[in-house]
């Protein structure tokens, strides 16, 4: 019945996803139908990415579509419950400023229904600890574009082993610059270059935790 | 006991074998480039914020570092964060224009520019690499004056908007500011040069280059920020491709503006190519940085462009160039396939992933590095350095340093 409004997002029909949202509240819809919906559309567009079909670009428009439509969809859903798949603490690791990738991949996240805790950027090893703490996380994502990020990360894990957190939540690692060796380097659980394939592994390890 | 050949004969015959290796020849071993990046601080014992603000000690570091690890040649000198958007703001006076190619450290002091950020500045004093994060400085409803007049409008609304002390033209503090940017390019050249000079002594040649841009990324870096302009793409794409045209002859001119002091290789670092589609990138991206390149071959001009990313999608374009139009560095592209598609054609730079050489043993290095060169090696046409430029991290082993080399020299024989 809406696969208007889901076909729209995929095909990154910006003014067209946007009237449909609109239209669909309008409407009195029930939103977390709505958002049932952006579930199947990040999906798909993360199933086209990892196919080849898409591309970082892509994810940017995705990412821009999504957020104007959560905003619509806000007034709608304040007082709901909103049932979400799992939990995920995000940030740029210390020493890295930049959060492109960082920020496409938290609307893509909430899109495909993680509850998502943004920490920012630089944020400290102590800072991911923290957030653990008080959280309590199935995923931790950390995030950077430069090299030294890499290193970033592995003192940020050491610190979740020293706390011992680490058997507590799976570690993501994501950016420009990470790959399997510093996957291996930093001791994470799996690692990504883009926010679509994150999505996806977020939603496998997910799975994983729950055996 | 074989003579140390003195450094004069080292030079040369370094030379000779990085010449040979872009004339896609076989020399006598494959090359290898030293990357550069802060590791070269914590060598000589000195901060991030040192190296990028004290000439002095940045080019005491950089000549002590290349005595102990000997590399072909070496990208170390790059102590500034990406600036072409004042090169192209100067364009039309080539004496000016290519000084002012790279922001250091003291002209982000002198400017206020808010693309930047620094060690011993927003940054501590010794948290590695300088960070270039770029911004959003126009609207796309300005995209008309840009294609109308585009240094002009980079003059005159760019740039103070973008440094906080070039906020109002005309006035005594932008006007202060402007001449103060001159003294230190003038500084900055200066440590170019004897940098230069101090490593030939040592037997280790530098490059002879310049500097260009892709016009796409141009936009990106320094006008709408890399999300804006992945939105316009969309949502303005005539704007775009009519800006991106507009840009091609001054940035052309920008590297020109060396080739009378004897350049002959201009540099490219490309940001937004493996982001882009396909279809985007070959209607977008493409066709401007290729005027770019094809230009600069025809007044016999190399260039050098950094891939970042994964290009394998892409790779086909490059053969649209002529044969022998340049360099290509290459980050995660497939090195091998790199080669067996672009072999003759152009030549091949990279191969080592950084993240190899920061968590890597010896071992794995020399293994890694030896069936590498087994690959790629024949034919010629092939220089070796990581995958990334500036990327040699605090965290990168000494041992792995002096593995890579010794491997480079004993398997990279012809």
């Amino acid at each position: 019945m809406f696969e208007n409004f889901i076909k729209a997002i995929i095909d990154l029909d910006e003014n067209m996803a946007i009237k449909l949202a609109k239209e669909r509240i309008e409407r009195g819809e029930d939103p977390i139908k709505i958002l049932d919906d952006i579930k199947i559309a990040v999906d798909e567009i993360g199933r086209k990415y990892e196919a080849k079909e898409y591309f970082i670009a892509d994810l940017v428009m995705a990412g821009e579509i999504l957020k104007k439509i959560s905003e619509i969809l806000k007034p709608a859903l304040t007082g709901k419950t909103i049932e979400k798949i799992g939990k995920i603490v995000i940030g740029t690791v210390e020493g890295d400023i930049h959060d492109i990738g960082k920020n496409i991949a938290i609307t893509m996240l909430e899109g495909a229904g993680f509850e998502v805790i943004d920490l920012g950027v630089d944020v400290s090893s102590q800072k991911f600890v923290e957030a653990i703490k008080q959280h309590s996380p199935q995923i931790v994502g950390m995030s950077g574009l430069l090299t030294l990020a890499i290193e970033s990360m592995k003192k940020t894990i050491d610190a979740i082993k020293e706390a011992g957190l680490r058997n507590k939540v799976k570690i993501i690692i994501g950016g420009g610059r990470v790959d399997e060796y510093a996957k291996q380097y930093v001791g994470a659980d799996d690692w990504s270059t883009s926010a679509a394939i994150g999505v996806i592994k977020c939603k496998k390890l997910l799975e994983e935790l729950r055996g | 006991m074989k003579k140390k050949k003195t450094f004069e004969k080292l030079l040369k015959e370094r030379l000779e074998r990085i010449t040979k290796a872009i004339e896609l020849k076989e020399p006598d071993r494959v090359p290898l480039f030293d990357p550069g990046g802060h590791l070269i601080a914590k060598y000589s014992g000195i901060t991030s914020y040192e190296f990028y603000f004290n000439y002095d000690k940045a080019r005491s570091a950089i000549v002590k570092w290349l005595k102990d690890f000997p590399f072909d040649s070496s990208f170390s000198s790059v102590i500034g964060a990406e600036g072409f958007v004042f090169s192209v703001a100067f364009s039309n006076y080539p004496d000016i224009a290519p000084a002012i190619r790279f922001l250091t450290g003291p002209m982000h002091d002198v400017l206020g520019d808010k693309y930047t950020r620094w060690p011993g500045r927003e940054l501590s004093e010794d948290i590695g690499s300088l960070q270039f994060i770029g911004g959003e400085y126009m609207k796309p409803e300005e995209y008309k004056y840009l294609i109308e007049n585009p240094i002009d409008f980079i003059n005159e609304k760019i740039l103070p908007r973008a440094c906080l002390n070039l906020e109002k033209p005309g006035s005594q503090k932008t006007n202060a500011t402007l001449l103060r940017l001159g003294i230190e390019a003038i500084k900055f050249l200066g440590f170019l040069q004897s940098t230069a000079m101090d490593l030939s002594n040592i037997g280790i040649p530098s490059l002879n280059v310049t500097f260009a841009y892709a016009p796409l990324d141009f936009i990106g870096d320094f006008l709408r920020h890399p999300t804006g302009v992945m939105l316009d793409l969309r949502r303005h794409p005539d704007d775009v491709k009519a800006v991106t045209e507009a840009l091609v002859e001054p940035i052309i001119k920008v590297a020109l503006a060396l080739k009378p002091a004897g350049a002959n290789i201009a540099f490219i670092p490309l940001h937004l190519n493996e982001m882009l589609s396909p279809k985007m990138h070959d209607e977008f991206y493409w066709p401007t940085l290729k005027k770019v390149i094809v230009e600069l071959y025809n007044q016999g001009m190399k260039s050098l462009v950094f891939f970042e990313g994964d290009y394998t999608p892409f790779i086909n374009t490059i053969k649209e160039l002529p044969k022998g139009w340049g360099i290509a560095w290459f980050e995660k592209t497939d090195i091998r396939k790199a080669k067996e598609i672009l072999g003759g054609h152009t030549c091949i730079l990279g191969g080592i992933p950084i993240s190899l050489l920061i968590s890597g043993t010896p071992n794995k290095i020399k293994d890694y590095v030896k069936k590498l060169l087994e690959d790629i090696k024949p034919g010629g046409g092939v220089i070796l350095s990581s995958n990334i430029a500036l990327g040699l991290t605090k965290e990168v082993p000494l041992e792995n340093i002096k593995t890579l080399i010794n491997t480079v020299k004993r398997y990279g024989k012809y």
